[in-house]
């Protein structure tokens, strides 16, 4: 900051009387990111320094470059989460292979259309909605699991550590369930 | 206890003579067996290594035990022929070899054109073996080399989870991946594939490479470089590793993470690793050439403009000064670079992604451009039940394992992270690269049942250390209550943990369960022997394939050209011993499309297409019979897909009727008189196949075929097998002219 003002301030100084123009805010932002401080060992400030900036003033700005802050670990897990939800729900084959999002037969006798949740006859074939059922039962194990290491941490209170644990208890319990049971309608002749 | 020796001895030289001196001697060797702590653990870690080493191997014999110790599939048999090639005639000739009996007239050139390192390992087994005496078939190596290197892969992932977790993880990582169904899938004995030995060198490298960055020495760096050669030597999927190494550099910049000790480990195992890859002549110079390896490039040079910037700071007092020359140099490094890769693409030196690679980050690239990649099973995306079915309860534990690597990030786990996610990734767009992301997983899961395991563990372990601080501590009327309430809940905390621990247990039970399961039922096929069930339960085998190619061997002329769809090739020329037209390693894309013009066309055309080839035999595969789903009628599509591609005059709306693929009455006509329908069903009109079901009926298809009476003018029938999968055909020689 303490550069930038110096510079303007010597273009202040040196300038001559020109109106402002067109070119000044993207004379602006070249002169950022070509400033150095009053040491002149780069070459293209120098030359800004005659061409345009000997008759053109920039304006007073109080802009700020966009500094580039690391986001905190656990930020960045929550996206991979969600990342892993989608990947591990068939995303990919949902985009490729375009299947319906609920598959559909016939009843042969009364005609009606009924639905069907578990696309059945291959192991890597789905309907959307079968996909992200599935991949939420993981992430639902997943964070169960992680509930349950929070719940073992020592710095909080006795009711939150019990209530983190029965949930984390819990969450692991149902994925796995609804897994296996969704795996078993899938597969007909699953463990036999 | 000496006093309670000595009650002993009296008494027993009270009873007999010889009793003292065994009770003395089984006393004393009792007192000596008793082991230290240190040495307790040891034994329990070495000997689950070996009872980990031991199951790994004898997961995968299920098809060595049920039928045969034979070569499965179709890929194996190249390498299997490529083996005996070289055990037969050295190092050189096979190294130079040009086969004229593949691709014919074209020829392949194999010493040039495929990776050499499962052979050359598999050949070096082989004559360690001869020289102590052993002397065993080259079949024998073949078919066991791959369970032998997944042992060897589950004592890597035990010193990887030591380098990145602890030895707790460690352990559990060899477990998990002794029996996971991901690797199993492609590692059972008798898939003699790159696959079986790439996937150690792939976990050997990262190892070794996570290990120097780690500790900084040369030595480990050095070891990466050779690890990476025996990987590129034995695998096209090096490609992950020269790119996921430079962007895990390069998050390691960002973080802010940059030391000393990752220059040395990056610099010296690219450099290496490049002069290394070279010289395999199927690599060649990609490694400067080809834009899958520019990241590597690019990263290495970013490392150099760090370490430049480091010791210019060094050097200069003033931060100001720093910080212009700072972005003076980021600047013009990017600049420069940038200019150089575009006059490198531009002008051709550098070529662009390959079309496999490219369809990893455009999944729908590969659908619309190039039907060949599109029409490998192994190469569709994963749907949600294939993940299930080849990890289990990883796909629980791993984001549990990944929230555990986040909360302690180290230049380790960040590694492990990142080879997680983006295998993951790939595994998702492409079914086989399931194959790629087991390791990371069964890595990542094993931290988190080992760090949960230790959790739980130490709640039952707090139970001695509580009563002896409240002890020590004095008794104030807050820490003597504190005291009872934790005294009361303490017999709860340590039976939930009990609880927990138990279900740890079940849960990993359930784990083992399932993946035994998976690998006797769906892993352990051979494809090249099917087995049914009879109608009385009992097991039918069909070997209609290895009868079709010993036909072939033993009763055509040595120099008889053989057309089939490319799935076959291989086989034939490994087992009928005969020249090929097309096989599996599909370089030629118009050669391929030749041949499936041939197949989709009348049998007119075909004949000339034919001739032109100088075949001499046709090979069809037909499921009709024994219901074989994988049979060429169902592979049609396909050959019409590819020949249209190259041939705009087979066009696919002419085979099927209202979108619909149909072999029945309702076929549209072209259809019903393509050579590859005459050849699938001809004689099949008469025979009844079921039961209560017309003549000609299909059971792959479940119709009765349209066309049934099938009059073939210049072919004639050479050999069904017993169950009709396999048929040959003889093409006549033209008719003089009159």
């Amino acid at each position: 900051m303490i550069e930038r003002k110096a510079n303007l301030s010597l273009r202040i100084r040196s300038e001559k009387m020109a109106p402002r123009s067109d070119s000044q805010t993207l004379a602006t932002g070249s002169a950022m990111s070509d400033t150095s401080g009053e040491s002149s060992i780069d070459p293209i400030f120098h030359i800004l320094r005659i061409i345009p900036f000997s008759f053109l003033r920039p304006p007073r700005l109080r802009l700020k470059l966009p500094s580039f802050t690391l986001p905190s670990p656990m930020t960045v897990f929550a996206l991979i989460l969600l990342t892993y939800f989608l990947v591990v729900s068939g995303f990919v084959y949902d985009v490729i292979v375009e299947p319906p999002g609920i598959g559909s037969t016939q009843d042969p006798i009364t005609g009606s259309v009924r639905p069907v949740v578990f696309m059945s006859g291959r192991v890597n074939g789905q309907y959307i909605i079968e996909g992200l059922s599935s991949g939420f039962m993981f992430v639902l194990g997943g964070i169960g699991i992680i509930m349950l290491d929070l719940a073992l941490d020592k710095n909080r209170a006795k009711s939150v550590k019990a209530s983190y644990a029965t949930a984390g208890i819990t969450s692991i319990v149902i994925a796995y369930v609804m897994s296996m049971l969704f795996i078993r309608i899938k597969i007909p002749g699953y463990l036999h | 206890m000496g006093g309670k020796q000595d009650s002993t001895k009296s008494e027993s030289m009270a009873t007999t003579k010889t009793a003292p001196d065994l009770l003395n001697s089984s006393i004393f060797s009792f007192k000596s067996l008793k082991l230290k702590t240190k040495q307790q653990e040891l034994l329990i870690r070495v000997s689950i290594l070996g009872l980990v080493y031991v199951l790994a191997f004898i997961a995968r014999l299920f098809s060595v035990l049920r039928y045969e110790s034979m070569i499965h599939e179709f890929d194996p048999y190249f390498n299997y022929r490529t083996t005996l090639f070289l055990t037969e005639k050295g190092f050189y000739e096979f190294w130079n070899w040009f086969d004229s009996e593949s691709w014919y007239p074209l020829g392949r050139i194999i010493g040039g054109t495929l990776y050499p390192g499962l052979m050359v390992t598999a050949a070096l087994i082989y004559w360690t073996l001869r020289f102590l005496r052993f002397f065993v078939h080259i079949r024998e190596v073949c078919v066991l080399t791959a369970p032998f290197f997944a042992s060897n892969t589950t004592l890597v992932a035990y010193f990887f989870g030591k380098e990145i977790w602890d030895t707790g993880a460690g352990l559990v990582a060899a477990v998990l991946i002794a029996i996971c169904p991901g690797y199993i899938s492609r590692s059972v004995a008798g898939s003699y594939d790159n696959e079986a030995v790439a996937i150690f060198a792939l976990l050997l490298t990262f190892y070794l490479f996570v290990k120097a960055v780690n500790t900084g020495s040369l030595a480990w760096a050095l070891g990466s470089a050779f690890g990476y050669f025996y990987m590129v030597s034995a695998w096209g999927g090096y490609v992950f590793i020269i790119n996921l190494v430079p962007l895990y550099v390069l998050v390691l910049l960002i973080t802010g993470r940059y030391s000393m000790r990752l220059y040395i480990a990056y610099n010296c195992m690219y450099i290496l690793g490049m002069l290394l890859a070279m010289q395999i002549r199927f690599v060649g110079f990609q490694h400067v050439q080809s834009g899958e390896h520019m990241g590597a490039m690019g990263v290495f040079l970013l490392m150099q403009v760090f370490y430049f910037l480091d010791w210019v700071k060094y050097q200069l007092n003033d931060i100001k000064l720093f910080q212009t020359f700072l972005r003076i140099t980021v600047t013009s490094a990017i600049l420069v670079g940038g200019v150089a890769l575009g006059v490198g693409t531009a002008s051709g030196y550098i070529s662009p992604w390959t079309g496999r690679f490219y369809s990893l980050l455009d999944p729908t690239y590969a659908k619309d451009h190039i039907p060949i990649i599109a029409s490998v099973s192994e190469h569709q995306p994963t749907a949600w039940s294939s993940f299930m079915f080849d990890y289990h309860i990883l796909l629980f534990l791993f984001p549990a394992g990944l929230y555990f690597c986040f909360k302690r990030l180290t230049d380790a786990t960040i590694f492990i992270v990142m080879y997680g996610l983006t295998s993951l990734y790939f595994a998702g767009v492409m079914v086989r690269l399931i194959l790629v992301a087991t390791p990371a997983v069964c890595l990542i899961s094993a931290i988190a049942v080992s760090a949960t395991v230790k959790n739980l563990t130490s709640l039952l372990r707090t139970k001695q250390k509580v009563p002896q601080s409240g002890s020590t501590k004095g008794a104030g009327s807050s820490k003597a209550s504190s005291k009872v309430t934790l005294d009361q809940s303490q017999p709860f905390q340590k039976n939930g943990a009990i609880a927990l621990l138990l279900g740890v247990f079940y849960l990993l039970s359930r784990y083992a369960i399932h993946c035994t399961w998976v690998t006797s039922e769906a892993y352990s096929s051979p494809s090249i022997v099917l087995a049914a069930r009879g109608a009385h339960g009992n097991r039918i085998i069909f070997d209609d394939y290895r009868e079709a190619y010993y036909w072939l061997r033993q009763n055509t002329p040595t120099d008889a050209k053989i057309m089939s769809w490319w799935d076959y090739g291989y086989q034939i020329t490994a087992m009928g011993n005969r020249t090929v037209i097309v096989d599996n390693n599909t370089w030629n894309n118009t050669h391929i499309a030749t041949v499936g013009r041939a197949m989709s066309s009348y049998e007119d055309e075909a004949y000339d297409i034919m001739r032109s080839l100088d075949v001499n035999y046709v090979l069809v595969v037909f499921g009709g019979v024994t219901g074989y789903s994988s049979d060429d009628i169902n592979k049609f599509l396909w050959m019409v897909r590819i020949g249209g591609g190259v041939f705009p005059v087979i066009k696919e709306p002419d085979y099927l009727v209202n979108g619909e693929f149909r072999v029945d009455k309702g076929a549209s006509p072209k259809m019903l008189n393509c050579l590859m329908y005459k050849l699938c069903y001809y004689r099949f009109g008469e025979l009844t196949t079921e039961y209560g079901k017309p003549t000609g009926y299909d059971r792959a298809r479940g119709v009765e075929i349209g066309n049934k009476d099938i009059k073939l003018e210049h072919l004639e029938e050479a050999y069904t097998t017993s169950n009709w999968i396999v048929r040959i055909y003889r093409v006549k020689p033209p008719t003089n002219r009159l």
